[in-house]
């Protein structure tokens, strides 16, 4: 992929839009006045990495409307669509490998839109004494839908082997008055002048006081996680796609887990409260989830089986599709009760040392201690805990000491994760990889006998309901894939622990663990810097 | 990575604008695609308006000496990349002779680029050669065009019988014929490819015409699907894509 260089102009543009690319010394090569409609994942996924997709429609012809995913100006895919097609989910995007790529980057996130933009696109090239280009350049030249200003954009692509010609280039755009160096793309300035609000992001991330006291550093993880929590909550409750869900599932998990780890730092009564109120709203979430994973799955289980029992599997997955609806209509109301609405209120005073709990949780006896001895300490438990489990599990140990030890490992994920940044970043790397690749394949395990148990649940429904032969036999085989990926994991499981207890990452459990000779005790709270 | 590679035994046929054009109208759907000009002539890199020069020459490839990614150019289009020619290619044959597996070398040399690219297109010069036979070994499909002529249509037939008589060179290699240069003002022509049409019912639907915007491309230097893509011939790239998109 070629480098990109990006540069704003800022107002006024010394010449008309259509004079720059001259005033600049480039060829103009194509030019383009469009209707365009920006979309990206809830997440922005296509922003993280510098691309835009866009519909879009030349203002001469606006039923013709293509699909545009690019990048710096370069098309990275592109296909015709029709008058009422929006892109949605990777599903509803255009067959072929570039439209593939795209797939592989937004996974299971919806498209939404962003901003509708009125723009003139010129496509210009750097040319050298033959004329040939060795610099691609496209000039941007944008305003809102509503006609508000956009700054116009440059956007210079290096060409495979001219790269020096391109440098020359930058400089000389770089020295010229009123352009300024950017990483905005265009979704970015339209999103900026929309004042829309950020991205939801996906990924935890807390950057906490290595001196804070472990009292402090509790209440940050945990409010970073109901931040989490609150940032998803609507998107849960609109069903807008199913990581909404997942990522509010694991923002509510994790907090359990902090809790359940606050033993001595936080004050049991409200700990107790907390867990107790916590675990409800897992559990509520939970069928919905087990809806998604099934619908996910899907289409996997229909590639995994010969063409003929796939198309006898249609009535599972209008079935799936109905359970779904119906789960998630359920989940809907559970979220909008007075249950949940108190449980949220309740926890927003205690976050905020308000109310019944403010200042009750000073009294435990770890709260004061530095936060990195505490965390240690409980992260040398749990690992001893899930080595000690894991070498106990041998060929004739039953399903649910797997279950049970997946348990055991998230445990010891969850504290490398929220409090992982109170440690050495490369020991914890060393520490994490072989711990997410040994949870990889107990989730496998337990997934796919989760799966498989509920799949023998719907094939009676089916059975009840007059399903054909062909149908309950296509279950069987749905069935009998699972019980196969359930056995690979199995027999994965020895080599993953193994390579979890080998002594290099036992080492570096032990690094992260050891006390430093000299801890500090302080009382400053706090920061998260994110 | 899916590596196609126009070819002829016979010259004069439209292997170059074929393989310019459909790596073009591959390029412009957002595929990664790179174009490697075999052929020491050079039209295909003249018409990107790259320099035909690569350093060390085709030896240095081969050999491994020089990276493959190391002499690739920018053309004028995005996802577009080029292989220069180079008149050291005339000696290709004693180069592929002199090394190690000659037949494997051409998709070796490829393979440090299969991520890198989608679709390579190779265009290759007319011969049936030490070269050719690389490429065929290299290649997942053979881009055929065929004149409507009885002389066109006899190579065509050559080509059969030689991928008959060397399984083991050809393997799973597809071959794609098609109508190129058709003018279908030409009674010729038109009985001749119906004839073959019907002989041959492997044979792509779309035909590409003859017509004048291609023989523009020397004079502007571009593809007939940069130049006018509203064009006859350029819809006709288009549908022979998407019919090769089909067959791979």
């Amino acid at each position: 992929m070629s480098e990109i260089h990006r540069f704003v102009v800022e107002e006024p543009l010394h010449v008309e839009p259509d004079g720059l690319a001259t005033q600049l010394g480039l060829s103009e090569t194509e030019v383009e006045e469009i209707d365009r409609q920006l979309f990206d994942t809830p997440d922005g996924r296509l922003h993280a990495m510098g691309a835009t997709l866009e519909v879009r429609s030349p203002l001469e012809f606006p039923l013709m409307r293509t699909l545009v995913w690019m990048r710096g100006g370069q098309v990275l895919a592109s296909a015709r669509v029709d008058a009422a097609s929006v892109p949605e989910l990777g599903g509803s995007l255009p067959p072929g490998p570039a439209f593939d790529r795209l797939r592989e980057v937004i996974e299971m996130r919806r498209l939404l839109p962003i901003a509708r933009l009125r723009s003139r696109l010129s496509q210009a090239a750097h040319l050298d004494s033959e004329e040939k280009t060795t610099a691609r350049v496209t000039i941007d030249v944008s305003t809102l839908a509503d006609g508000g200003a956009l700054p116009a954009l440059l956007e210079v692509r290096a060409v495979r082997g001219y790269e020096s010609e391109t440098d020359r280039l930058l400089a000389q755009l770089g020295g010229r008055e009123g352009f300024g160096p950017t990483d905005l793309t265009c979704a970015d300035l339209a999103r900026s002048a929309l004042g829309s609000p950020p991205f939801v992001p996906s990924r935890f991330s807390v950057h906490l006081d290595h001196d804070a006291s472990a009292g402090e550093v509790w209440m940050v993880v945990l409010r970073e996680l109901q931040h989490a929590m609150v940032a998803n909550f609507s998107g849960t409750i609109e069903d807008v796609d199913s990581e909404y869900l997942h990522d509010f599932r694991v923002a509510v998990r994790r907090t359990r887990s902090v809790l359940q780890e606050g033993r001595e730092v936080l004050d049991p009564a409200a700990r107790d409260h907390f867990r107790t109120g916590f675990k409800w709203l897992g559990d509520i979430t939970t069928p919905t989830r087990d809806a998604d994973v099934h619908l996910l799955d899907y289409p996997h289980m229909l590639s995994a089986l010969s063409p003929e029992y796939a198309a006898a599997l249609a009535p599972l997955g209008e079935l799936l599709i109905a359970r779904q609806r119906s789960c998630q209509a359920q989940l809907a109301l559970d979220l909008r009760s007075m249950r949940r609405a108190q449980l949220g209120a309740e926890w927003a005073e205690f976050l905020a040392g308000e109310g019944p709990w403010a200042g009750r949780s000073e009294a435990a006896a770890d709260a004061h201690r530095p936060a990195r001895r505490v965390v240690a300490a409980r992260i040398a438990r749990a690992h001893t805990r899930l080595v000690r489990d894991g070498r106990a599990i041998d060929r004739t140990s039953p399903p649910v000491a797997l279950h049970d030890l997946r348990k055991d490992a998230k445990r010891l994920r969850y504290l490398l994760e929220c409090f992982g940044s109170l440690f050495d970043a490369e020991v914890l790397a060393v520490a994490v990889r072989p711990l997410k690749s040994l949870q990889d394949v107990l989730g496998e395990f337990q997934d796919t006998e989760v799966q498989a148990h509920a799949l023998a649940g719907f094939g009676r429904q089916l059975d009840d309901e007059g399903a054909s032969t062909e149908t309950i036999l296509a279950m069987g085989g749905a069935i009998e894939q699972l019980s196969v990926r359930s056995s690979r994991a199995r027999r994965e499981f020895a080599s993953r622990f193994t390579a979890f207890d080998h002594v290099d990452v036992r080492r570096a459990y032990d690094r992260l663990t050891k006390a430093p000779k000299k801890e500090p005790r302080s009382t400053r709270p706090g920061r998260p810097r994110r | 990575m899916k590596i196609l590679a126009t070819y002829n035994i016979k010259g004069g046929v439209g292997k170059t604008a074929s393989a310019v054009n459909l790596a073009h109208v591959a390029a412009g759907r957002g595929d990664r695609v790179l174009l490697w000009d075999l052929d020491p002539q050079g039209a295909a890199t003249f018409y990107f308006r790259v320099k035909p020069k690569v350093k060390g020459g085709g030896e240095a490839l081969l050999s491994g000496r020089r990276d493959l990614a190391e002499v690739i150019k920018g053309s004028d289009y995005d996802n577009l990349d080029v292989v220069p020619a180079d008149f050291s290619y005339r000696h290709l044959d004693l180069m592929l002779d002199d090394a190690k597996k000659p037949l494997a070398r051409l998709r070796k040399v490829l393979a440090s680029v299969r991520d890198e690219y989608d679709y390579v297109f190779l265009d290759c010069a007319p011969s049936i050669s030490l070269t050719s036979e690389s490429v065929f070994r290299a290649a997942d499909a053979l881009l055929v065009p065929v004149i409507p002529t009885t002389l066109s249509i006899r190579t065509f037939d050559q080509l059969d019988s030689f991928v008959e008589q060397n399984p083991e060179i050809v393997r799973k290699l597809k071959i794609l014929g098609f109508f190129s240069m058709a003018d279908t003002r030409k009674r010729l022509h038109r009985e001749l490819a119906e004839e073959l049409r019907q002989q041959r019912p492997e044979l792509l639907a779309t035909q590409i015409p003859m017509d004048t915007d291609i023989e523009r491309m020397g004079v502007h230097r571009q593809p007939v699907t940069a130049m006018f893509p509203r064009s006859r011939p350029a819809r006709a790239y288009q549908s022979l894509w998407d019919e090769i998109l089909e067959r791979l």
